[in-house]
C-alpha cells in the first residue's frame, strides 16, 4: 500500500509531475521576461501536456513501430524512477539502498540515451543529424558531470544519497567544491538540452533534432520526462551542495535560486556548435573536475 | 574611384573593335552593340581591366516584326554604365555563358534561358530557377505574344524527387517550408557529419510574374505593384521605379519632395536592418537578441505608420513627387524615436562587437576577402563588410543623396561578425541622414504634374536598398504602359556567396551564413498556380482570391 502511494501520489506520480510542471512555468516565464516578452499564463504547461496527450499519434512509415512507442514510455519511466532516490523537496528518498546515486545517475541518461535511439528509429534527415548530435554531446558531458556529482560522496564516503547527506550534515559543500557544483549544474543544462546546449534540436538547423517525427502522446512523454529530469538534477545538486536536507520552503528556494541561473545562462548565451560544446567539456570541464578530484584524493590520502 | 566620363572613355577603349556601333544615351551610360560570337571577348576585356561588376542581364523581346531578342549585359562602375546589347533571333538564338568571369551570371543566364528561350551555350546547369518544373515546354512567359494564363493551366504536377542519400551524399535539405527560412527557398546541403560539402539553391516558389504584369498595366499601377515586390523594402522598390519613370519623362519631383523620399528611405534602411539583427541572430540560436531587436523595431514601424499611415507599404512616393507632408509633429515625433533608436543601436553595436558568446559564433563564419567579394559581384552590406566601397547613394547620389550626403559604412573583417557591425552602423549613419534632413527640409511643393504618356526611350534606375542595389531597367514606347520592366534585387546577387561560403563550412554555421547576405525570397521570385500534391494543380482567378479574402476575413 505504502509503495502504491510512493509510486502515484508522493514522491512519484502525481506530486512530482506537478512540481515539474510548475518549475517548467517559473522557467519558461523567468526566461519570457527576461527577453521582454509576457509569458505563459500558469496552467500554459499543464494545457500543453493536456494537448499534446489528446493529440494524434504518427508513426513513420520507417520507423520501427513498437521501438517508435516504446522509447517515450522507457525516457519518462527513467526519470520518473530517478526521483524515488532523491530528496524531493527536502523529504526522505521514497527508496534508498547503498549506491543509489550512481543508479540515479544512470537513469538520469536514460532519456537522452531514448532520444538518440529515437532519433535514429525515426530515419529522417533531420532525426538523424538530432541523434548524433546528442549522443555527441552525451559523451562529453556525462563524464565531468558524473565526476562532479561523485566529489560530495568521496567526501562522505557513501554512494548513497541518504547516507552523505546525513554524513554531510548540512555542510554547504559548494563552498569547498566550487568547480564540482559549476560542472553540475552547467552539466544539467546539457543533460537538459537547454541553450545554450540546444544544438541537438536546433530549430534552424535540423528542425526539432531527433524528437522531429514525435507528435501527440510519445513528444508529450519525452517532455514530461525532460521537465521530471530538471527537477531530479536540481533536487540532487542542492541536496549534494547546497547543505543537503532542509525544510521544504528553505529547499525549495534553494532549487528555485539554481532555476534562475539556468534561466540568465539561457537567456544571455548564443546557442554553441557542436564542436565547441564537445570542446567546452573536454578542454574546461573535465579538467577542472579532474583538478578538484586530484585535491579531493590529496586531502583525504595525506592530510585527514 | 574614377569619374564617370573617365570610366566610360576607359570601357569604351577597353572595348575598341569589338563594338558594332556604340551610343550614349545616357551621360553616364555607354551603349555597345556587339555580336553573340564577341560576348566573351568583351567581358573579358572588361573584367581583365577590373571594370565594373555584371549588374543583371536583362532580356527584352523586340516583337514578332523585328523577330529578335535584344540581350542587355549591364555593367557597372560607380556611377557609369556600360550596356553589351547582343541580338539573336527569336527561334533558336544563342548566347554564350558568361559565368567563369561573373559567377552571378549563372542564375541571370537561367532566368533568360526559361523567360525568353534564348540558349545560354557552356551552362552547367540549365534546369528551371524561377518557374515550376513541370513548366510548358516551349512557353516563354516573357515574350510578348505568350499566353502566361494559357500556360499556367498547362503546368504538369511533378513531384520533387525524394532528395535522400545521393551515392554516398547524406543530403540535408533545407526549404520550402524550414524553421530557419521566413520565405520559402530550397537548399540541398550535403554532409559529412557536421562538415557541408555542397549546396545548391532552388527559387520560384513565390514567384509573381510581376515583370509581365508590369507590362500589362498602366505606369500608375505599376507604382503600387512595385512597391508590393517586398514587404520590407517597399520604398525602395517604389522609388527606383518612381526615379526611373520621371527620368523617361523628363520631370524632376522638387527639393522638398526629393528629401522627404529620402528621410522615408532612411527609416526603412533603420528597420529593415532591425528585422535583419533579429533573425540573424535568432538563426545562430540568440533569441534573446532577436526580441530585443524587434521590440525597437517597433519604434521606427510607429514613426512610419504615424507618418503614411501605414507599416508595410507606406506608399510614399508618387509619380512626381511624395504622398504626404512631414509637419513638425512628424518631425518631433521622428526626432523623438531616433533619440531612443540611436541608443539602442549603440548597445546592439556594443553587444555585436563585444559580446563573447555571440561573437564565438560570428567571428571567422565565412570569411571572405576583398577581392572575392568584388570577383562574386556581391552587393550592399555583405560586399561592404568585406571591405569594398561600392554603395550607390554615394557613388551614383540620386533624389536628393547629393544635398544630405551619406557615408558609405565599410569593415575589412570580411566574416558574419562584420556584416553585424557594418548594419548597426548603417542604422547609426542613417539616423544621422533623418536628423540633417529634419534639420535642413526644403520648402516647396510636393508633387509636379506627371504626363500620363511616357515618350519611348530606356533608361537605368540604380538605389540602394537595404540589402544592396536594386537595378530596375525600363523600356518605354511612348504608350501609358512601359515596354519592358526588369527588376534585379540584390538577394539573387548574393546567393553565390552562400553556396561557395556553405562548402566547408559546419552545418550550424549554414543558417547564419544564409541569413549573412539578409536574403529576400519574395524580391527575387516575384503565384497564381497552387499546388496540392493529391488535389493535381490549381489556378485561381482574380475573382476567386477576392472572394476568398472576403470569406476568409468575415467574422
Amino acid at each position: 500500500m505504502r509503495a502504491l502511494i510512493n509510486l502515484l501520489f508522493f514522491p512519484g506520480g502525481l506530486f512530482l509531475i506537478v512540481l515539474a510542471l510548475a518549475y517548467e512555468y517559473a522557467d519558461r516565464k523567468v526566461i519570457a521576461r527576461f527577453e521582454s516578452r509576457i509569458g505563459p499564463r500558469w496552467f500554459q504547461t499543464l494545457a500543453d501536456i493536456v494537448k499534446l496527450l489528446v493529440k494524434e499519434e504518427i508513426t513513420p512509415a520507417t520507423a520501427h513501430p513498437i521501438l517508435f512507442g516504446v522509447l517515450p514510455v522507457v525516457a519518462l519511466s527513467g526519470a520518473l524512477t530517478a526521483a524515488l532516490y532523491v530528496p524531493l523537496l527536502g523529504f526522505r528518498p521514497a527508496l534508498s539502498f547503498p549506491g543509489d546515486l550512481v543508479v540515479t545517475l544512470y537513469l538520469l541518461s536514460l532519456l537522452t540515451m531514448s532520444i538518440g535511439i529515437a532519433g535514429w528509429n525515426s530515419t529522417s534527415r533531420f532525426t538523424m543529424m538530432g541523434a548524433t548530435r546528442a549522443l555527441t554531446q552525451l559523451f562529453s558531458y556525462e563524464a565531468p558531470f558524473m565526476l562532479a556529482l561523485l566529489g560530495p560522496a568521496v567526501v562522505a564516503e557513501s554512494w548513497q544519497i541518504s547516507e552523505i547527506v546525513a554524513t554531510n550534515r548540512g555542510a554547504w559543500i559548494l563552498l569547498t567544491q566550487p568547480f564540482g557544483f559549476v560542472v553540475a549544474l552547467i552539466g544539467l543544462m546539457g543533460k537538459l538540452e537547454m541553450p545554450p546546449f540546444d544544438a541537438p534540436k536546433a530549430k534552424t538547423e535540423i528542425v526539432a533534432g531527433a524528437l522531429t517525427e514525435y507528435s501527440g502522446r510519445g513528444l508529450g512523454l519525452f517532455h514530461l520526462g525532460k521537465e521530471i529530469e530538471l527537477v531530479v538534477g536540481l533536487t540532487l545538486i542542492a541536496a549534494l551542495y547546497m547543505g543537503g536536507i532542509a525544510n521544504p520552503i528553505e529547499f525549495f528556494g534553494k532549487t528555485l535560486f539554481l532555476l534562475m541561473i539556468l534561466c540568465c545562462l539561457h537567456a544571455v548565451l548564443t546557442r554553441l556548435r557542436i564542436d565547441q560544446t564537445v570542446g567546452l567539456w573536454w578542454r574546461y570541464g573535465a579538467v577542472v573536475v579532474l583538478a578538484q578530484w586530484l585535491v579531493l584524493i590529496a586531502w583525504k590520502g595525506i592530510v585527514a | 574611384m574614377m569619374s564617370t566620363d573617365v570610366a566610360l572613355q576607359q570601357a569604351e577603349s577597353l572595348l575598341a573593335g569589338l563594338g558594332k556601333g556604340t551610343a550614349k544615351p545616357e551621360p553616364n551610360r555607354l551603349d555597345v552593340v556587339i555580336e553573340a560570337s564577341d560576348l566573351i571577348a568583351a567581358t573579358t576585356a572588361l573584367r581583365g581591366a577590373r571594370w565594373g561588376y555584371l549588374a543583371t542581364l536583362t532580356g527584352v523581346d523586340l516583337g514578332k516584326e523585328a523577330n529578335q531578342i535584344e540581350a542587355l549585359y549591364h555593367l557597372c562602375e560607380g556611377d557609369a554604365i556600360v550596356t553589351l546589347r547582343v541580338r539573336v533571333p527569336r527561334a533558336g538564338g544563342a548566347v554564350p555563358s558568361v559565368y567563369a568571369l561573373h559567377p552571378n551570371a549563372m542564375f541571370f543566364e537561367r532566368e533568360l534561358m526559361e523567360m525568353f528561350g534564348v540558349t545560354v551555350t557552356g551552362l552547367s546547369d540549365t534546369s528551371h530557377f524561377f518557374l515550376p518544373d513541370g513548366w510548358p515546354d516551349g512557353t516563354y512567359p516573357l515574350l510578348k505574344d505568350t499566353d502566361v494564363q494559357a500556360a499556367a493551366k498547362q503546368v504538369k504536377g511533378s513531384e520533387p524527387p525524394e532528395p535522400g542519400r545521393q551515392g554516398d551524399r547524406f543530403i540535408v535539405p533545407v526549404g520550402p517550408q524550414h524553421p530557419a527560412l521566413k520565405e520559402p527557398g530550397h537548399f540541398e546541403f550535403a554532409v559529412d557529419g557536421e562538415l557541408v560539402t555542397g549546396a545548391t539553391v532552388r527559387l520560384g516558389y513565390v514567384h509573381r510574374g510581376i515583370e509581365r504584369a508590369c507590362e500589362q498595366q498602366n505606369y500608375t499601377q505599376n507604382l503600387y505593384l512595385t512597391e508590393r515586390v517586398c514587404g520590407i523594402c517597399s520604398h525602395s522598390h517604389a522609388n527606383a521605379y518612381v526615379n526611373g519613370v520621371e527620368k523617361l519623362a523628363g520631370v524632376q519631383a522638387t527639393p522638398r519632395a526629393q528629401a522627404i523620399r529620402q528621410l522615408v528611405a532612411c527609416l526603412e534602411r533603420i528597420h529593415s536592418h532591425y528585422l535583419w539583427l533579429g533573425v540573424a541572430a535568432y538563426e545562430a540560436g540568440f533569441e534573446t537578441l532577436l526580441m530585443y531587436s524587434w521590440r525597437d523595431r517597433e519604434i521606427v514601424m510607429d514613426v512610419l505608420e504615424q507618418m503614411t499611415g501605414n507599416r508595410v507599404n507606406y506608399s510614399a512616393s508618387v509619380l512626381g513627387g511624395v504622398k504626404f507632408d512631414v509637419t513638425s509633429a512628424h518631425a518631433q515625433a521622428i526626432r523623438h524615436g531616433m533619440d531612443k533608436i540611436e541608443e539602442r543601436t549603440r548597445h546592439y553595436l556594443h553587444v555585436v562587437t563585444s559580446d563573447t558568446s555571440f561573437l564565438s559564433r560570428a567571428r571567422g563564419i565565412g570569411v571572405t576577402s576583398k577581392e572575392e567579394a568584388d570577383a562574386m559581384g556581391l552587393l550592399g552590406p555583405t560586399l561592404r563588410a568585406a571591405g569594398v566601397t561600392r554603395d550607390v547613394r554615394v557613388d551614383a547620389p540620386y533624389g536628393s543623396y547629393k544635398q544630405f550626403p551619406v557615408k558609405a559604412v565599410v569593415d575589412s573583417a570580411g566574416d558574419l561578425a562584420a556584416r553585424f557591425k557594418v548594419r548597426m552602423e548603417e542604422a547609426l549613419e542613417s539616423v544621422r541622414v533623418i536628423r540633417t534632413i529634419l534639420d535642413g527640409l526644403p520648402e516647396g511643393d510636393l508633387t509636379v504634374k506627371m504626363p500620363r504618356k511616357i515618350p519611348a526611350g530606356e533608361t537605368i534606375s540604380r538605389f540602394e536598398a537595404p540589402r544592396g542595389e536594386l537595378f530596375y531597367y525600363i523600356k518605354s514606347n511612348g504608350t501609358d504602359k512601359p515596354e519592358r520592366v526588369k527588376i534585379r534585387t540584390p538577394s539573387i546577387c548574393n546567393w553565390i556567396f552562400v553556396l561557395k561560403k556553405a562548402v566547408g563550412a559546419q552545418m550550424a554555421d549554414v543558417p547564419p551564413l544564409l541569413a549573412g547576405i539578409d536574403p529576400c525570397f519574395s524580391c527575387n521570385d516575384r503565384t497564381i498556380v497552387i499546388n496540392r500534391p493529391r488535389h493535381g494543380r490549381q489556378v485561381l482567378t482574380w475573382e476567386e482570391l477576392r472572394r476568398q479574402a472576403i470569406t476568409h476575413t468575415r467574422r
